[in-house]
């Protein structure tokens, strides 16, 4: 071994790193304000209720009582239908009825809140009746295809993707024409500037509805259903790549750096992962959290998504997710317009 | 057209300050230059003396501290940004194009920039890169690119072509492609603004030259005009170890007919009106002083020896002496 290259290389290249702010912020400026942010809003306390639905029938009240009677348990009533949407929206965690003796339980045990609720909804029953084990619930596994877990999961997946290839895609290709001074050059054409991002974004749109249903092909193994109009999720999709790639191009419209861009990318991705309703539901969020989550243009996407997917719905039921995406993309495409550098 | 009269570029006391951190640099520090419709004009000068940020003030992608800039006779930002763009062609110092497309592609997308021009194998021609249209970039060589740059530029049919620095780092032959193309395009009525620290090419190709250093124009004339002030025609180099120390640059300078006397500690460079009344006095006095001459050479004055004599340095850092 050449002490003297390990000692070189590792000096030049920490130097080269080091002499880049961008890429220093990105790298250990970000994840620490990445903690401060998350370890506020992630302050020890009471955990949140679990929610649970009770189906209403006719003898329901006596399990309702039992339920509520739990300060860890959210109980809702529903009638039948609704209760079985909210379960395979992720909305709820379980499905009770019956009565406090004979209860009946129904859930996706794959779903992250599944046993909680199972288990919260067995100590209240034994609570209730003062008898340990004396109530033996009937579980039932929620394995109706448009119920499941992975149901769920499918469409949050195709706004994952269009979400990453928007911003990637859109994004990485904005700032290395930048750095490659081919921005400079097309400015001094007299090409119009809004042609040329409006260029740029119409290029995502080629692949848009290919890698989605591709998505949708793959679910099917696993028996997840489409339900609804194909036409209208396909334009959820295409106005959804729109709103995400029009948010590349905002993201992409200063950095003058890889390191930069992906930093902002970054920023852009983690909320939506946490909070965009891809993964798990995200309608009950508390406060600030739930607002930030409704404003996400994932959340919209997602919820269209499995409104045109998982039930039998059409262009009606996803207008305003298409209204709010349009907006967005409008939005993002006017800022990204009046603040691109391009040179 | 609008404004033939006038001249095509005209800068009146143009200058740019930039302030990168707290200690300013002054890029264009006062020029004045009027290049003349149908010339191809040559500002010549050392890295970093202002020519590339004068061209991209020219070319309205860098705004001037003060001063005036007409181009064709109209203003940047003055709401004819996009009129002017249509009648201008540029080449920037360094632009990557697409790799993965090819030399007919990037064209393409360039032409769908002009409202109006000449036809994508019309450019192709213009540069002869009809053998490779269909080459990507990336299987170019550094001088087909340079011509594919070109080629960008020429697509709009400009009257005003901007080159800057179009042949640093080509082979010979390609540079003397690149000025035929050049030629051809002032042969059709076109007016051309290079940067260059070629000397040779400011020779070769400007009918006019601008020499500039640290921000301001110090020279301005027909390359034969430069070399004329020099006031003498010919350049004696010798080279002799030892010579700073035993000769003064007062005793060179007082032969006849010497103008100009450069002399470092092995070397003289001496500029003479003629060799013959020079080189018998020359050797004379390296004879009486007992200084041995290791070689000695004649040449024509160039518009090296222009710059070197104003500045007392020279053109590029490699050929320090």
């Amino acid at each position: 071994m050449n002490r003297t290259i390990v000692w070189v290389v590792a000096k030049t290249t920490f130097r080269e790193f080091w002499r880049k702010p961008e890429a220093v912020f990105w790298t250990y400026g970000f994840p620490v304000l990445m903690t401060v942010v998350l370890g506020f809003a992630f302050q020890p306390k009471a955990p949140a209720p679990v929610p649970v639905v009770v189906v209403a029938g006719a003898d329901t009240s006596a399990l309702q009582a039992a339920l509520q009677a739990s300060p860890r348990l959210h109980v809702e009533v529903l009638a039948a239908a609704a209760a079985d949407a909210a379960l395979a929206r992720g909305r709820v965690a379980l499905l009770a009825r019956g009565t406090p003796q004979a209860p009946v339980l129904r859930a996706d045990p794959t779903r992250p809140d599944a046993e909680t609720a199972r288990m919260l909804v067995e100590r209240a029953l034994r609570d209730h009746t003062d008898g340990p084990g004396s109530i033996v619930p009937q579980i039932e596994v929620e394995d109706r295809p448009g119920s499941r877990y992975i149901d769920f999961l499918i469409p949050g997946l195709i706004g994952l993707n269009l979400l990453g290839a928007g911003l990637w895609g859109v994004g990485f290709n904005l700032v290395q024409m930048r750095t490659q001074n081919l921005l400079r050059r097309l400015l001094v054409t007299p090409m119009g500037r809004g042609d040329f991002l409006l260029g740029f974004l119409l290029s995502r749109m080629v692949l848009v509805l290919p890698e989605s249903f591709a998505i949708v092909l793959l679910g099917m193994l696993w028996g997840v259903p489409f339900r609804g109009s194909i036409a209208a999720a396909s334009v959820l999709m295409l106005v959804g790549a729109m709103a995400f790639s029009g948010l590349g191009i905002l993201v992409a419209s200063r950095p003058k750096t890889i390191e930069g861009v992906a930093g902002l990318m970054n920023l852009c991705l983690l909320p939506m992962w946490l909070l965009g309703g891809s993964f798990f539901s995200n309608e009950r969020m508390p406060g600030w959290l739930g607002w930030i989550a409704d404003a996400l243009p994932l959340t919209q996407f997602n919820n269209g998504l499995r409104d045109v997917m998982l039930e039998p719905l059409g262009f009606a039921a996803v207008t305003g997710p298409l209204g709010y995406l349009a907006a967005f993309t409008l939005v993002c495409f006017g800022i990204a317009l009046k603040m691109f550098r391009w040179t | 057209m609008t404004g033939n009269g006038m001249p095509a570029i005209e800068l009146r006391a143009l200058r740019k300050v930039y302030l990168p951190g707290k200690k300013q640099v002054v890029a264009v520090d006062g020029i004045d230059l009027s290049v003349r419709r149908g010339e191809v004009f040559g500002l010549l000068g050392p890295n970093g003396a202002g020519k590339t940020t004068t061209v991209e003030i020219c070319e309205g992608l860098t705004e001037p501290s003060s001063g005036e800039v007409r181009i064709l006779g109209r203003q940047w930002r003055n709401g004819q940004d996009l009129e002017l763009r249509q009648r201008i062609g540029v080449c920037l110092q360094e632009t990557k194009f697409f790799e993965k497309q090819t030399v007919r592609e990037i064209l393409e997308l360039f032409r769908a920039c002009f409202p109006r021009g000449r036809t994508v194998e019309q450019a192709i021609a213009l540069v002869s890169l009809q053998e490779k249209a269909d080459e990507r970039q990336s299987k170019l060589s550094g001088g087909q690119r340079q011509r594919l740059a070109v080629a960008t530029a020429l697509l709009g049919e400009p009257e005003l072509l901007f080159l800057d620095e179009p042949t640093t780092g080509l082979d010979p032959q390609s540079r003397r492609q690149l000025w035929d193309v050049v030629r051809e395009f002032q042969a059709r009525g076109g007016t051309v603004l290079l940067t260059t620290h070629y000397m040779e090419e400011a020779a070769q190709l400007c009918d006019r030259v601008g020499v500039v250093d640290h921000g301001k124009l110090i020279a301005l004339g027909t390359p034969a005009e430069l070399i004329r002030s020099l006031g003498a025609d010919h350049i004696v180099e010798v080279d002799a170890t030892g010579v700073g120390a035993v000769l003064t640059a007062a005793d060179l300078s007082a032969l006849a007919g010497v103008q100009h006397c450069d002399l470092t500690a092995d070397r003289v460079a001496l500029t003479v009106a003629s060799l013959h009344g020079v080189l018998p006095d020359l050797m004379a006095l390296f004879a009486a002083r007992a200084v041995m001459m290791a070689g000695m050479a004649t040449r024509q004055a160039t518009l090296e020896d222009v710059f070197v004599h104003l500045t007392g340095r020279h053109l590029r850092e490699d050929q320090k002496s």
